[in-house]
């Protein structure tokens, strides 16, 4: 491997103002551009070394929690293991997670086409709202839910006042969970989709009105051509966070039969102690994962031109279909927000101050948010290294283009996306038996798994959120950064951090969100000395210790949509100022 | 004949702003409207064709106004400078879209695609997909749907601004000829004024929010 540099100038030609004798080599000369200048590819180059070093550690990480998983189950032989029940855990997985991501996106869909055809008084406010979906916690989504459709909840309230029979207790089993499935996935599908629909240009849709296109026409030569190519992706990736999904499982499963691989392998964990069946299922896991994740990246759109529509074009429809879009958004954003708001009544009604007076409470309080804190910004550090480093090695600008360079800039690329097919149980089980070898305590390690348990699931999409931004910037600003002999922090500062500043605070935003709210590692290394906000509301739930549940449900609610809101706000404010 | 009598709009954003157009273009001729961008030019189209609605003023086509009508039932065809084909239908489908928007197209129908894409060069790529084709093809494709369209007045929005030199040379004198064969009124807006030389019978200048004829 050889990195590309700019000639040293010959000794006293000239100097920069304000630049060192280094700094200076590496001013570009005529535009003659020589490869191996070994001090100045020291000076400048640490970003991509920092990148290859990150890379290379995630993916050593990934192998030495497989090589831990695969040692623990080499003790047992296939015919110690009850085949047949993790053959019926797999098939339910896999139909629950196909039934959920075949409602999620029909319903997104039809959200997005309502919402991208009509105008009404609070559009910007849902569509807001739509995106905060994909950082609610489970177990708020999963309590306002039950507080909405379970046995005494506000629907069954209802037809029991107006004298019919109700709904039952239709939220526990597979109703339950492909409910709270669809509530956190077609919000996401609509978002997703709706910007989509936004991108489609304007001309295209003054052809359609000028050819004189039905509603029907107009969906099927203007939105589906535009809506089709991202549909792969978006299914994947549903149908892979709905294969994986752990808290909605464990608490409204109700049943053994209801089972998801993910949820057996917490019972390997926890009430079985039996290591080697939890192995030989994240093995299973891991591979139907694996699987998906490479599908999901071949389906992955080629055009990522996501901009929203700044130009708004009148183009009127049947009443009929019109009364048909604003009836399925009203039922949609009543769906939507009335388990949201189920928790915020519930939650002021619990005794807050009570709360704060128990000890156990304001130690996960604490616990959650330094975690999802140092989480927030060891993956921001991560994933801006990764993307710099990424960007510098793919750019013929500063590194020669060789075999190694490209190999190098592929790992960067798996190493990022590796752990989207690690679920989280598996991710726990693997620090686990990594602990396990290191200290007999396992739970001395539970602070640190948990930190890099929540970094390494943010990881991939901090990663798909930053790696264009800083590639954009880099082909737009290395040239001239370059002539000015701009590098190092003062590049950063007056170059590459405007130009992805939002994108940081978005990456921010959402990595302590998912930080924040997540049950799936701490359900594994929790105990009464070392817990979360979300594994004490699970167990305020197990016990009924339903007021103290909802005010926890409340405070874990209120900070993610203040976090999700308010710092990309920042960023953004600052930019346009 | 086409008459823009005194039509106004208002823009609102950020500042409040107001145009008036007046302006002719007789049948067999181009017009070019020219202007800064940002001054109003595809405002004015966007009137014309029923995409805007304007304050107040006239449209007329020969002689009867056409601002009550619906946009799909104006006597004109408009053509974009870009996304003016649907890239996953093939050229001739996108052609046959001008005639019948379900694409069931009758046996004469089918021959008369096939005739306006060969009077425009493209028989040969009839059934590759338009999403396939260069610049300069696609708008050949669109400029053929227009013509299937036959409605009398051609509305082109700086159609030959994505196009490289020859190109665009190409498409002026295709469009020249095909505008004075079949008798069209060719209101076209660019900000290039050697396009609009090579290409005008007449030529308006679009400042401060009023037109003026140059030409």
């Amino acid at each position: 491997m050889q990195f590309r540099r700019v000639a040293a100038p010959e000794p006293g030609w000239w100097k920069a103002p304000g630049l060192s004798n280094t700094e200076n080599a590496g001013l570009p000369s005529g535009g003659v551009r020589l490869a191996g200048n070994s001090s100045s590819l020291r000076k400048t180059s640490w970003v991509v070394w920092g990148g290859i070093a990150a890379s290379l550690g995630l993916v050593a990480l990934a192998a030495g929690m497989f090589l831990s998983m695969w040692t623990a189950g080499q003790g047992r032989g296939a015919a110690d293991l009850d085949i047949a029940a993790i053959w019926a855990t797999l098939w339910f997985t896999l139909f629950q997670a196909g039934a959920s991501t075949l409602l999620s996106v029909a319903l997104g869909l039809t959200a997005a086409w309502s919402i991208s055809h009509l105008r009404f008084p609070g559009r910007h406010q849902l569509i807001a709202l739509l995106s905060i979906s994909m950082v609610l916690p489970t177990l708020v989504v999963v309590l306002g839910l039950i507080t909405v459709l379970g046995r005494q909840g506000w629907l069954n309230q209802l037809f029991g006042a107006a004298g019919s029979a109700g709904i039952g207790v239709a939220i526990y089993g597979l109703g339950g969970i492909l409910t709270a499935h669809v509530f956190m996935n077609a919000p996401f599908a609509a978002r997703l989709l709706l910007q989509r629909l936004d991108g489609v240009p304007v001309e295209k849709l003054k052809l359609g009105r000028s050819l004189g296109l039905s509603p029907w026409q107009r969906f099927r030569f203007i939105e589906w051509p535009a809506l089709a190519s991202s549909l792969p992706g978006l299914c994947s990736t549903i149908f892979l966070l709905c294969f994986t999904s752990f808290a909605v499982v464990l608490t409204l499963g109700g049943s053994p039969r209801f089972n998801t691989l993910e949820v057996a392998i917490y019972e390997a964990i926890k009430l079985e102690f039996d290591i080697q069946h939890a192995v030989a299922i994240s093995l299973v896991q891991l591979a139907v994962c694996g699987f998906f994740v490479v599908s999901a990246s071949m389906f992955r759109s080629q055009d990522r031109s996501l901009a929203i529509r700044a130009e708004r074009f009148s183009w009127p429809e049947p009443a009929i279909l019109r009364r048909l879009q604003s009836a399925f958004i009203f039922i949609f954003a009543l769906a939507y927000l009335a388990p949201l708001l189920a928790v915020v009544v519930d939650g002021l009604a619990a005794d807050l101050a009570g709360l704060l007076a128990q000890r156990v409470f304001v130690r996960a309080l604490i616990t959650s948010f330094m975690l999802a804190t140092l989480a927030s910004i060891v993956t921001l550090a991560i994933a801006l290294l990764i993307s710099r480093a990424r960007q510098r090695l793919t750019s013929p600008l500063h590194t020669r283009q060789t075999r190694w360079v490209s190999i190098l800039s592929s790992m960067m690329t798996v190493s990022g996306t590796i752990y989207l097919a690690i679920p989280s149980l598996v991710m726990a089980l693997g620090f686990f038996l990594i602990a396990r070898r290191l200290a007999s305590d396992v739970y001395v390690f539970a602070p640190l798994a948990l930190l890099l348990a929540n970094v390494l699931m943010a990881l991939p999409f901090a990663l798909a959120i930053l790696y264009p931004a800083v590639q954009k910037a880099g082909l737009k600003h290395d040239r001239l950064a370059s002539s000015l002999g701009l590098s190092g922090f003062a590049r950063w500062r007056l170059v590459d951090f405007p130009a992805i500043r939002a994108e940081v605070g978005f990456v921010s935003a959402l990595s302590f969100c998912f930080s924040f709210g997540d049950l799936g590692v701490i359900s594994v290394f929790g105990n009464r000395d070392f817990s979360t906000l979300p594994w004490v509301l699970y167990q305020k739930m197990g016990s009924y210790r339903t007021t103290d549940a909802a005010g926890i449900a409340l405070i874990l609610l209120v900070t993610t949509f203040l976090v999700f809101t308010l710092v990309p706000w920042c960023y953004r404010e600052k930019r346009d100022a | 004949m086409l008459e823009v009598i005194e039509l106004r709009y208002r823009h609102k954003g950020a500042v409040t702003l107001e145009y008036q157009y007046d302006l002719e273009v007789a049948a067999g001729e181009i017009a070019c409207l020219t202007g800064k961008s940002g001054s109003g030019k595809s405002t004015c189209l966007d009137l014309i064709a029923g995409f805007l609605e304007p304050h107040s003023g006239r449209v007329r086509v020969d002689g009867k106004d056409i601002l009550a009508l619906a946009p799909e039932s104006r006597p004109l065809t408009i053509l974009f400078q870009k996304d003016n084909l649907f890239e996953h239908l093939s050229a001739a489908q996108n052609v046959a879209l001008g005639m019948n928007t379900s694409l069931k197209l009758t046996e004469a129908e089918g021959r008369e695609v096939q005739k306006v894409l060969d009077g425009v060069g493209l028989l040969p790529l009839a059934g590759q997909r338009a999403g396939l084709l260069s610049g300069g093809e696609q708008q050949r494709v669109a400029l053929a749907r227009c013509l299937v369209r036959k409605r009398p007045v051609l509305l082109l929005d700086e159609p030959f601004g994505a196009l490289d030199a020859d190109t665009r040379a190409d498409m002026i004198t295709l469009v020249r000829e095909i505008v004075s064969r079949q008798s069209l009124i060719a209101l076209m807006v660019t900000h290039d004024f050697d396009e609009c030389e090579q290409t005008a019978d007449r030529h308006y200048e679009l400042g401060n929010g009023r037109v003026e004829r140059l030409k």
